[in-house]
């Protein structure tokens, strides 16, 4: 297999001296079927991608062991490559009924999409065109799965963004005809469908004269970033997560802490923002800014050794996941903190099926707080200036 | 009849994702309700062929086993039901009303023909023409025995015709059920009576090669207190309904009290009530809850005016001036539990109470007349008014005789009696084949699991046969009428077919080439279950091909034979349970709320790391638990896991590469309904792909938006409603997917009418009919192709 020999070189898989450094940060390891090293060890025919499937399925391309790896393999592009290598990912390796995959692989088709907005509201103010779009993303389709069943909506994310740029003056792009970001097809191995999912988003943005997206999740933010610049080349706005935007607000003044208690807070550095793009600190002054400067608690692993949520992506689900989460949840209330604070409306709905699960299982279990950044801020931050909106920023 | 269409039906149904792959050849474990019945009466299997509106080989199951359905339909004490998993979601199936109906559906018809066998040249006698001789007769007649059925009364049938009314067995029924016996070759010699026109042992020296004693428990005991035996107006409640049954109708005058509590009392009860009788009261020593007659026919009793005095018994029959009085009683409390298990009643002394009467009827137990015994043989054979026989062997102590029924037991019942000849059958004829006496008893049944706690209350319940009012001149017509044949199907459809398949035998008659037949457990044979098998050389081809034993599918069966026929089609076996796969399980209980048979719990619900169980026994392999468990941990029945290869989703790419760029119209429909639907489209001549699921509830909606993307110009999801859903919550779950569907495709650019439900009620009539032209309509109007007009 020619593109697995070039995968195997491109992200340096190739010089993996199999000294295990990887399978000591993994987050999947304790599960003991699990090895990384011996993901990185597929070299060529077809079986052995097949025999690996559950694993490869099971990685949450979270990068902890690019951290600790002497070689400098790029291991979670290796995985994403070699998911692209292997036969289709089964619908047993989606969560959900893989309603969410169904749905980006429609986006990818021809016809645009007709997103109802209506979930905006008459007291919040979009724009058709300008400088500024608020990339929605999935948030309102989650609502359709998760809505009942953990008693969330992911769409207020969307709405408190939109709240604050709009008490900032900007009135965003919000676009009915936007696509899937193509963030989980792109990692579940289905490069074609991501391409044409970034072609179509990036021609109807730049249409629109958008030259900065802001995004309220983490995966979305990385794959803008950082994967739309390999696939649509031609269009390249700055991209920026909601935090990132919010923290240089709030060190121009523009943005000032509204009075009242803030709770006492501790960040979950999403994979895609943390490790991938590097952003740790921009969300963290954030939180500070909320509660009149003090830092946020920190867990046991944070900032770029942050544990995972438990899945990525929405594929492979299981009982690793659910230890992760379990794990984290604890970590997070050992710090004291009164709310976990997430950047990625993914991490939020897997902590909040954790403690859903345990209510349903009628155990005790951790109560923490766990809520959505940019909803925490717009419940707490303030225009320096009360000016109304009045025009695109 | 309805079985035609049935099979019309069928031959619409294509499912193109099961288009490879072998499947899992097994036998299939019995169901409760099977393994209830003594008679070994294949109940699931008739009961769903009822459903599918299969009425005239439903009655063949049913006479596998059972020579007298109709007669069993009415009075069968139906054990089934009280095992039935329906008890309590709904109240049981009415499988003898069921049984009932499909065997009345005969009446009206030629009586079935005798089958062709080999005759085999030794002779069986059977004393008795009950229950228990009919049906060995019955069973060594089809086996090619001559046999002659001695019976000493003037008429053939025994105590359903002697015991038995005529308002709860017409006379006509009986006649007629023993007619169908005859044919298959039984002499029935009636008003010969072993012991009087000939003994014992001249018969087995006049050249019977073996004898089976069927005598039944014919007498009556006595009440056994003073003042009984000069008191005319104390009778033996049997023998005032032989007189009854008899023809005699002469009214009964005054107050009539029958002591006992069995359904010989009850019997005599309610016939004197048709005698004019002014009241009618029962006294029985225990309570209701004890008494042995059958909880329906009390009810009745109850209803049509009988009168019940629970906790006393006769202590003295008290007359006066040469007529009787009354009886006086003593009231009883409940003691120590006896031999039965029934706690003892034990008199309350000083408790007398004086019941009036003017006629006393003694119902309080039946045991055999031995008189025909030679007088040498008696003290060998008979012991405490019963037969002795070898349980194994059913053989008396004296070589060539058996015994079977009532006069073995003890007065029992009628399924009993049957369950009793057929196991007699099967050890004379091993015997007179020279077999080991066989250990001829069926498995024990598997110990039964918790019980269901808390069934949905949305479940349709149990329907119940109408019963007619006492007409004044006609009071002895039959009191319980038939169900309607809609009636009759819509109770069928409550079954939820428990074990791995339905057994509605469609893949047996499917299956072209004969690779799958089924073998019914034989008569008296110790398995009760059925056995799908594939003949040796196909086996052993399909091990060479490392499929283990398994049926295949018809292009893994041509390509080792290369033999199919036009039309051939072979047909999944659906295992009955979910897997689960542990590793994925993250405890979230999600599945244990909409399973509804609480087939499913945590290993331990604290823990924080936990998994959850399968009690395989309650799992009905509904699907509807792998619809919602979020991390695909519970692996569907469809297949076992080993054949992950054939699922739903594989349909998606046959789907697109059979006809590239032609939409098709995708139906996703309820396994039960899916022969119904696919004839309703067929015959308005509609192509469809019609993909049967074990369940509407397992369709979620990532699976309709891909078979949607995947071409299909439309998808229906057609299911039963509501209530219909014989695993609960099916309609529910579904119609929440699809509306997620509709919904993500409204917002994505597509045509949300194009992915719709249809949950229309069952129609009238058989569901093995094209009952429903109004999806052609629906069809049409999501663009679907019409057969043979838009081909070009
Ligand atoms: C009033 C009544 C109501 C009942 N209701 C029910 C009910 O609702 N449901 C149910 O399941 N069961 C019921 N039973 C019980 C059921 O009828 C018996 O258990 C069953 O009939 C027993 O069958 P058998 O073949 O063993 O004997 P029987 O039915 O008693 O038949 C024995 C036959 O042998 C004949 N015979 C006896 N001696 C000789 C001889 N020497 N020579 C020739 N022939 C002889 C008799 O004449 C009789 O015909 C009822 C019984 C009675 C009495
Ligand atoms: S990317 Fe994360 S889950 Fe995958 S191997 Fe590396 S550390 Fe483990
Ligand atoms: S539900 Fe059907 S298969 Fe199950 S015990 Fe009742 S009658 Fe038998
Ligand atoms: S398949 Fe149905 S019966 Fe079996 S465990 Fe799942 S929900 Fe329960
Ligand atoms: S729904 Fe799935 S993950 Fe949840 S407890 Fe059941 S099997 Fe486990």
């Amino acid at each position: 297999m020619p593109e697995l020999a070039s995968l195997r070189k491109r992200t340096q898989a190739a010089l993996c001296l199999a000294c295990g450094k990887c399978s000591t940060m993994c987050p999947l390891s304790p599960s003991g079927w699990f090895s990384a090293a011996r993901l990185a060890a597929i070299r060529e025919p077809e079986t052995e991608i097949a025999g690996q499937t559950r694993s490869l399925d099971a990685c949450l391309t979270c990068g902890a062991c690019e951290q600790r790896c002497p070689e400098g393999v790029r291991f979670v592009e290796f995985v994403r490559g070699v998911r692209a290598l292997a036969p289709p990912v089964g619908r047993r390796a989606c969560p959900h009924g893989e309603m969410l995959q169904a749905a980006a692989r429609l986006m990818a088709g021809p016809t645009a999409p007709t997103r109802d907005l209506g979930w905006i509201g008459d007291e919040l103010e979009i724009a058709e065109t300008g400088e500024v779009a608020l990339f929605v993303g999935c948030l309102p389709f989650f609502d359709l799965l998760f809505t009942d069943e953990l008693g969330i909506a992911t769409v207020d994310i969307a709405r408190a963004a939109i709240r604050l740029l709009n008490g900032l003056g900007i009135r965003p792009v919000v676009l009915a005809e936007e696509r899937c970001c193509g963030h989980d097809l792109l990692w579940n191995g289905e490069p074609e469908a991501f391409q044409a999912l970034a072609a179509a988003n990036a021609a109807a943005f730049e249409a629109r004269g958008v030259k900065k997206v802001l995004t309220t999740c983490a995966e979305c933010c990385s794959t803008w970033r950082r994967d739309y610049r390999e696939a649509a080349p031609g269009y390249r706005p700055e991209v920026e997560h909601l935090a990132e935007f919010l923290a240089a607000r709030l060190a121009a003044g523009e943005l000032a802490a509204r009075d009242g208690a803030a709770p006492s807070t501790t960040f979950q550095d999403p994979c895609r923002l943390g490790r991938h793009l590097g952003v740790t600190e921009a969300p963290r002054s954030v939180l500070a800014a909320l509660a009149g400067g003090a830092a946020p608690l920190e867990m046991e692993r944070s900032g770029r050794d942050a544990d995972c949520c438990g899945t990525s992506g929405f594929i492979h689900c299981d009982a690793n996941s659910r230890r992760l989460q379990s794990e984290r949840l604890a970590a997070a209330a050992a710090t004291g903190a009164e709310t976990l604070v997430t950047a990625c409306p993914k991490c939020l709905i897997h902590f909040q099926c954790a403690q859903c699960e345990d209510r349903r299982r009628q155990r005790a279990g951790n109560g923490i707080a766990v809520e959505d950044l940019t909803v925490l801020a717009a419940r707490m931050l303030v225009p320096a200036s009360t000016a109304r909106p009045t025009g695109d920023a | 009849m309805s079985a035609t269409a049935g099979s019309q039906a069928r031959a619409t149904l294509t499912v193109p994702g099961l288009a490879a792959g072998p499947f899992p050849l097994r036998e299939v474990p019995p169901s409760p309700c099977t393994l209830a019945c003594p008679a070994g009466i294949n109940v699931k299997s008739y009961v769903s062929l009822v459903a599918e509106g299969r009425f005239a080989e439903a009655l063949e199951v049913v006479r596998e086993r059972c020579p007298l359905p109709g007669i069993c339909g009415r009075v069968c004490h139906h054990p089934c039901e009280d095992a039935c998993e329906r008890r309590p979601a709904g109240g049981p199936i009415a499988i003898r009303a069921l049984k009932r109906f499909v065997a009345d559906l005969e009446l009206e018809l030629p009586p079935p023909e005798a089958p062709d066998v080999a005759p085999r040249p030794e002779r069986v006698a059977i004393v008795g023409s009950g229950p228990a001789g009919l049906a060995a007769a019955w069973d060594l007649a089809r086996a090619g025995f001559p046999v002659t059925v001695l019976e000493a009364a003037a008429q053939p049938g025994g105590m359903l015709r002697y015991g038995i009314a005529d308002y709860r067995l017409p006379v006509e029924v009986l006649d007629y059920e023993i007619d169908v016996v005859r044919r298959a070759g039984v002499e029935i010699r009636t008003g010969y009576r072993v012991g009087v026109d000939g003994g014992l042992g001249e018969l087995l020296a006049e050249g019977y090669a073996a004898a089976l004693l069927a005598v039944g428990a014919q007498r009556g005991r006595g009440l056994g207190v003073p003042g009984e035996e000069d008191c005319p107006e104390v009778e033996d409640a049997l023998a005032f309904l032989r007189r009854v049954n008899e023809g005699d109708r002469t009214p009964l005058a005054g107050r009539v009290v029958v002591i006992g509590g069995g359904s010989t009392a009850i019997e005599a009860a309610r016939s004197a009530l048709r005698l004019a009788a002014k009241e009618v009261e029962i006294v029985y020593r225990r309570r209701r809850e004890e008494m042995p007659a059958d909880e329906e026919e009390i009810e009745t009793a109850i209803a049509e005016g009988v009168a019940f005095r629970f906790l006393a018994a006769p202590a003295r029959i008290v007359s006066e001036g040469g007529r009787l009085a009354g009886v006086e009683c003593l009231r009883m409390e409940l003691g120590e539990p006896d031999a039965s298990g029934r706690r003892r009643p034990v008199p309350i002394p000083g408790s007398e109470l004086f019941v009036a009467a003017d006629h006393v009827f003694a119902a309080v137990g039946q045991e055999a007349d031995f008189g025909f015994l030679p007088a040498e043989l008696a003290p060998r054979l008979a012991a405490g008014g019963r037969l002795a026989t070898d349980p194994q062997s059913t053989m008396t102590p004296l070589r060539g005789v058996f015994a079977a029924g009532d006069v073995v037991t003890g007065p029992a019942t009628v399924i009993e009696a049957i369950a009793a000849g057929h196991r007699a059958a099967e050890a004379i004829r091993a015997f007179l084949d020279g077999e080991e006496p066989g250990a001829a008893r069926p498995a024990a049944p598997p110990p039964r699991e918790l019980e269901i706690p808390s069934p949905p209350p949305a479940w349709a319940q149990r329907r119940h046969a109408a019963t007619a009012p006492i007409a004044a001149g006609r009071e002895f017509d039959e009191v319980e009428r038939a169900f309607s044949a809609a009636e009759a199907i819509a109770e069928a459809r409550r079954c939820l077919r428990c074990g791995p398949c339905s057994e509605c035998r469609i893949c047996a008659a499917s299956c072209g080439r004969r690779h799958l037949t089924i073998h019914a457990g034989g008569a008296g044979a110790g398995s009760r279950g059925w056995l799908l098998r594939a003949p040796e050389r196909f086996v052993a081809s399909l091990e060479a091909a490392g499929a283990g034993g398994a049926c295949l599918h018809r292009e893994l069966a041509d390509e080792l034979f290369g033999d199919a026929e036009a039309g051939d089609q072979a047909v999944a076996l659906l295992p009955t349970r979910v897997a689960i796969d542990e590793d994925f399980c993250r405890g979230c209980a999600k599945c244990i709320e909409v399973c509804a048979f609480d087939a499913l719990s945590l290993v331990d619900p604290e823990a924080e790391e936990t998994t959850v169980r399968l009690a395989p026994a309650r799992c009905r392999g509904c699907n509807l638990c792998t619809a919602v468990c979020p991390t695909h941990a519970l692996v569907p029945t469809v297949v076992a896991p080993e054949w992950w290869g054939v699922r739903i989703e594989d349909l998606y790419p046959p789907l697109a590469a059979a006809a590239p760029g032609e939409p098709r119209f995708v139906v996703l429909a309820c396994q039960r309904r899916a022969g119904a639907v696919g004839a309703s489209l067929a015959a308005a001549g509609v192509a469809a792909e019609l993909v049967p699921v074990r369940c509407c509830g397992q369709v979620d909606a990532g699976m309709l938006l891909e078979v949607y993307r995947h071409g299909a110009g439309a998808v229906l999801v057609a299911g039963c409603p509501g209530d219909a859903c014989r695993y609960g919550a099916g309609a529910d779950l579904a119609a929440r997917q699809v509306e997620r569907a509709r919904v993500l495709l409204r917002n994505l650019g597509g045509d949300a009418g194009r992915i719709t439900a249809d949950w229309s009620p069952d129609p009238e009539g058989s569901l093995a009919n094209s009952g429903w032209p109004h999806l052609a309509v629906l069809a049409r109007g999501l663009g679907a192709r019409q057969e043979g007009v838009s081909d070009a």
